[in-house]
């Protein structure tokens, strides 16, 4: 096992047993201040809350087991990315990426993702930035966008905020941009 | 089992308009005008209600990481029985008395159908999962829970900003700046844009 997977596996270890330490404080620390979501209708809901985060634990845990892999050749972890088989990167359906790529290939909408990359977004903040267009036309271009799967609203505060395939697609189209260009002046 | 104790109030009021009975930036829970209500009781203390009308649940279970956002938006019409624990006090100014045609209107033939409803879902709530009540006299927060598609229960416990949301396929905590989201295949985890997402056979380390 080289020296950076066994850096990279203690550095996975030590932001587990944080984040375990961290599930732990939301429920038995809390309930022990009692200023947290502690309600006290009785033990047996107590024990249920703890129970489903108990379960959310073993959940990561688990998971994580499947994401490391322990070979012959040492150990792997898979981050961020799928591991293909022999055969290489698996076929697309080229309709299904068609959608998406239509989904980016609209300039308002490009727009749109390049502000949301900052953080969520209120329409009317977007309108500030998208003066050049109406708000009908930038709920169309948003409602694309969510169908796609590149942006997603809350609800209640109606907020717009770029999903992790969106925040993928938006760097894609301005490395394949920057790449293409460059190719032009070569 | 002190809950056993409980009971329903002889009185059955109505919304005398819409009403919204837990809001946060994360969610809400409202009833509209003329859902019908019932009190429940324990030792002569009003502890909740159950609600009968047209009702919405919506919660924000979407986490954002610095890798962008995970998760959706839960909407659900409440258009079976639900019930809710906790501090109702402020409530009461909007809930009025009932005359037949309210009971009609929700499809009871008659008053008493609507409280052998509520009656059965607080049997089936309480049965097995609630056996005492200490300090309930000066309670924390809001208790939910919702029956869904399998005849159990989807349980909502909110405290200020902060949720606990329990469904058949969905587990959303969210306590300030942490987050928990699990949903089918897919677990979250994150604390002050700190988050490990673990998906089928991957995971991810975001910092």
């Amino acid at each position: 096992m080289s020296e950076d997977l066994k850096e990279e596996m203690k550095k996975l270890k030590e932001e587990m047993a944080n984040l375990k330490e961290q599930l732990r404080d939301m429920t038995e620390k809390e309930r022990e201040r009692r200023h947290g979501i502690h309600i006290d209708i009785g033990n047996r809901v107590q024990d249920y809350v703890e129970d489903v985060m108990e379960g959310v634990a073993e959940g990561i845990h688990g998971e994580l087991e499947k994401s490391i892999f322990i070979g012959p050749r040492g150990v792997r972890i898979i981050r961020g990315e799928e591991p293909f088989g022999e055969e290489g990167e698996p076929e697309i359906s080229l309709p299904k990426a068609a959608e998406v790529m239509s989904a980016l290939g609209q300039e308002h909408r490009l727009g749109v993702l390049k502000e949301l990359m900052s953080g969520g977004k209120y329409i009317n903040e977007l309108q500030e930035k998208l003066s050049e267009i109406t708000t009908s036309t930038l709920s169309s271009h948003l409602k694309v966008l969510e169908e796609a799967g590149l942006v997603v609203q809350e609800k209640v505060r109606g907020r717009y905020l770029i999903t992790m395939p969106g925040r993928v697609a938006y760097k894609m189209a301005r490395r394949l941009t920057k790449f293409l260009e460059r190719r032009k002046e070569e | 089992m002190i809950w056993a104790k409980y009971k329903l109030d002889n009185t059955v009021a109505r919304a005398s308009e819409e009403i919204r009975l837990w809001h946060t930036e994360k969610g809400l829970v409202e009833i509209s005008k003329n859902t019908l209500a019932v009190s429940v009781r324990l030792n002569e203390k009003r502890k909740g209600y159950v609600f009968h009308g047209q009702g919405k649940l919506l919660i924000d279970a979407i986490v954002e990481t610095q890798e962008g956002a995970i998760g959706k938006s839960i909407e659900k019409e409440l258009i079976e029985p639900f019930l809710l624990l906790g501090d109702t006090e402020r409530i009461q100014k909007d809930l009025v008395e009932t005359s037949e045609s309210d009971f009609e209107k929700m499809g009871y033939k008659s008053r008493q159908g609507f409280v052998d409803k509520a009656e059965d879902l607080c049997e089936r709530f309480f049965r097995g999962r609630v056996h005492s009540h200490e300090d309930f006299d000066e309670p924390h927060g809001l208790i939910f829970a919702f029956q869904n598609e399998n005849s159990k229960f989807d349980i909502l416990v909110a405290s200020s900003s902060k949720l606990v949301y329990k469904a058949t396929d969905v587990v959303f905590v969210s306590n300030e700046n942490k987050v928990v989201l699990k949903s089918p295949g897919e677990v979250v985890v994150s604390d002050n844009g700190k988050s490990v997402v673990v998906q089928k056979g991957r995971s991810v380390l975001i910092k």
